[in-house]
């Protein structure tokens, strides 16, 4: 009896999510961009479309944990950007640096920088979104000391990340996304510290008098978030084939939108990955059906900022507790 | 026996100079040093005026931002109204429109986008940060659109006249904006009532709701005039440079954030002085210019960008917290 009552609520908790709407939405999307063009239903859109949103996916990812505990992260573009170039450095034949060395150089770089955004923002107190702005103007510039080098990745297990396919249907990258949502998810629902992220999103002064860290809990997050702006980077080469300092630029934009389209809420608190997943696939599904359709390049930036606009406020209006009078 | 402090009611004897003054001497004594280690380039007319030229068009919309800034909002997409004023200018002289009217559009189309960044933040009520971030994609994209990538050339009497003009044969014309609305925006903010509206919206928007102030009214006047400062502000930058290119006014938010908030204003709203701002854009336009000067990379501009804006923003915190454990 108890157990089918549980069953129950998690049902009416998860109509209660925005995600049944957006997989609503998702079916309408598919059925008009399949009237527009027939070549929209077919395997070969659909692979590329999963595997081109791989980097989204994962800076979605650390963004996600960092948006749930009430903080914010414009960085990850320029992070991925800089754990790029300096891994596709570091494997240039005049290094000779080991793969394995390589990838830990690169984790090790992302958590760092994401540890001082962290440090920043709890030790001083400063706004994240200010505080991340700037780290994406400093770290953005730092990537431009090897802008002349102009490397190219020749190293076979970085070409291998991002660009196999299992049954050359599915690709490598969904897969990783698909494992680190699972993880994180578990990571919500089941540990202390999943619950104290959803407690300091929620009300972060009740959090700090229920005696949790908050300081360290929110630091932590942005490590987070710079682990997976680092797994971001070297996605980024190995699809790309090279490093360039620009690697990543705007990527904020895009996940931002995927993010907070996802049922993330703007303040904190609210949010899961199921959620982050649907809005990713349909971002991305928007984002190649714009191109199916010959929608302008520059018109696209237009549509994506107009999304963007369009989903926080959607956000907003849902979350508004009482009538707004100031 | 614990110590018992005592604590006196009258305030503190106040320190002679206030923050402002502080700004104004670091602000002579960088112009002294970088004068003498940047010369003979940094003190000649041919540096200083177009660097005053430059910072008319950052310092106008600064102006207007604090009032923005002290009702506790941000506006994040300056930067892209002017590259979207601009590429809108250059198209309209494109297609033979009389100068005049050009001014006239391309003011009122920052009106229109003040307006929409004014409506999601109080009507909606989206955090204005993010809000702003989202149409500064948004304007930017429409001015890529406009110019489909490309710089255009925008050459015209009238135009010319904005950036390009002198006053009385001796004055350049955007140092007369830049004056002119720096001193209405010091007598709105500590003459009028407007301005003590706006400063009591930031310090308290609910006792400010409950005294009668229409705070939604406030905040969207402020991004309504936000937006026609920051067209004002293209228009400038398109006369000065005769092209207008949807790169125009690129990361332009850092730099008059970082000076807004290095004159004092506080990021959550309720602080800040017209004459601070006015001394921290000077202070960074001189610092920028200097490094400029100095030949350093673009690239490490922008680091150094980055590093001011933390680094002010912290150094306010910091007082500001120290401040609270001393009560």
């Amino acid at each position: 009896m108890a157990k089918s009552e549980k069953q129950y609520s998690m049902f009416k908790n998860f109509l209660r999510t925005p995600t049944p709407t957006l997989i609503g939405l998702y079916i309408v999307m598919i059925i008009i961009f399949t009237i527009a063009d027939r070549n929209f239903l077919t395997i070969q859109n659909f692979r590329g479309i999963f595997n081109n949103f791989a980097v989204f996916g994962i800076l979605a990812s650390g963004v996600t944990i960092v948006m749930i505990a009430g903080g914010f992260d414009l960085s990850i573009g320029s992070i991925a950007g800089l754990v790029g170039i300096v891994s596709a450095v570091l494997m240039m034949d005049r290094f000779a640096i080991s793969t394995p060395l390589v990838v830990i150089i690169a984790i090790v770089i992302g958590c760092i920088v994401g540890l001082i955004n962290g440090l920043i923002i709890t030790k001083i107190g400063i706004n994240p979104i200010i505080t991340t702005l700037g780290t994406l103007a400093i770290v953005r510039g730092i990537c431009y000391f090897w802008a002349n080098l102009n490397p190219r990745i020749y190293n076979v297990f970085i070409q291998n990340l991002g660009r196999k396919f299992i049954l050359n249907a599915i690709p490598y990258t969904t897969m990783y996304i698909v494992v680190f949502f699972i993880i994180l998810t578990l990571i919500l629902k089941f540990t202390r510290f999943g619950r104290n992220l959803y407690a300091i999103g929620g009300n972060e002064t009740l959090a700090r008098l229920a005696g949790i860290p908050v300081d360290r809990i929110k630091a932590i997050t942005y490590v987070i978030s710079g682990f997976f702006c680092a797994i971001a980077g070297l996605l980024l080469i190995s699809q790309l084939g090279s490093g360039r300092p620009e690697y990543g630029t705007g990527a904020e934009l895009e996940v931002l939108t995927i993010v907070v389209l996802g049922g993330v809420t703007v303040g904190g608190g609210k949010g899961n990955f199921l959620g982050v997943f649907v809005a990713l696939v349909i971002i991305q599904t928007i984002s190649n059906g714009m191109v199916m359709m010959d929608v302008p390049i520059f018109l696209r930036q237009v549509v994506k900022g107009a999304l963007l606009v369009l989903v926080i406020s959607i956000d907003a209006l849902r979350n508004r507790r009482n009538l707004q009078l100031y | 026996m614990p110590e018992i402090k005592e604590y006196s009611l009258e305030p503190k004897k106040k320190a002679k100079i206030n923050n402002t003054g502080i700004l104004f001497i670091v602000l002579v004594v960088l112009f002294v040093l970088f004068s003498y280690i940047g010369r003979p380039f940094f003190f000649s007319v041919l540096n200083l005026v177009p660097m005053l030229n430059n910072l008319s068009f950052i310092g106008i919309i600064a102006a207007v931002l604090t009032m923005v800034m002290v009702t506790g909002e941000l506006d994040f997409s300056v930067g892209g109204n002017i590259g979207l004023t601009a590429c809108m200018v250059a198209l309209l002289l494109s297609k033979g429109l009389p100068g005049w009217l050009v001014v006239v559009i391309a003011l009122c189309g920052g009106a229109l986008m003040g307006a929409f960044n004014g409506f999601l933040a109080t009507v909606i009520g989206v955090n204005s940060m993010i809000a702003t971030i989202g149409t500064m994609f948004i304007w930017r994209g429409i001015g890529y659109t406009l110019s489909n990538g490309e710089s255009m050339l925008a050459i015209d009497p009238v135009v010319d006249y904005i950036g390009r003009g002198y006053l009385f044969k001796v004055i350049p014309f955007p140092i007369v904006i830049f004056v002119i609305i720096f001193a209405i925006t010091y007598m709105v903010m500590n003459l009028s009532k407007w301005g003590r509206r706006i400063y009591a919206i930031g310090t308290n928007p609910m006792a400010s709701y409950l005294s009668g102030i229409n705070v939604k009214k406030v905040k969207f006047i402020n991004f309504l005039l936000c937006g026609i400062t920051a067209s004002l502000g293209g228009l400038i930058l398109t006369s000065l440079s005769a092209v207008g290119m949807p790169q125009h006014g690129q990361q332009l938010e850092l730099i008059i954030i970082s000076g807004i908030v290095l004159g004092g204003t506080a990021l959550g709203g309720g602080k800040g002085q017209i004459l601070g701002t006015l001394a921290g854009i000077l202070i960074l336009s001189i610092l920028y210019n200097f490094l400029t000067i100095m030949n350093v990379l673009y690239f490490y501009i922008q680091i150094v960008q980055g590093s001011v804006l933390i680094l002010v923003v912290a150094t306010y915190e910091i007082r500001q917290s120290r401040a609270l454990k001393r009560v």
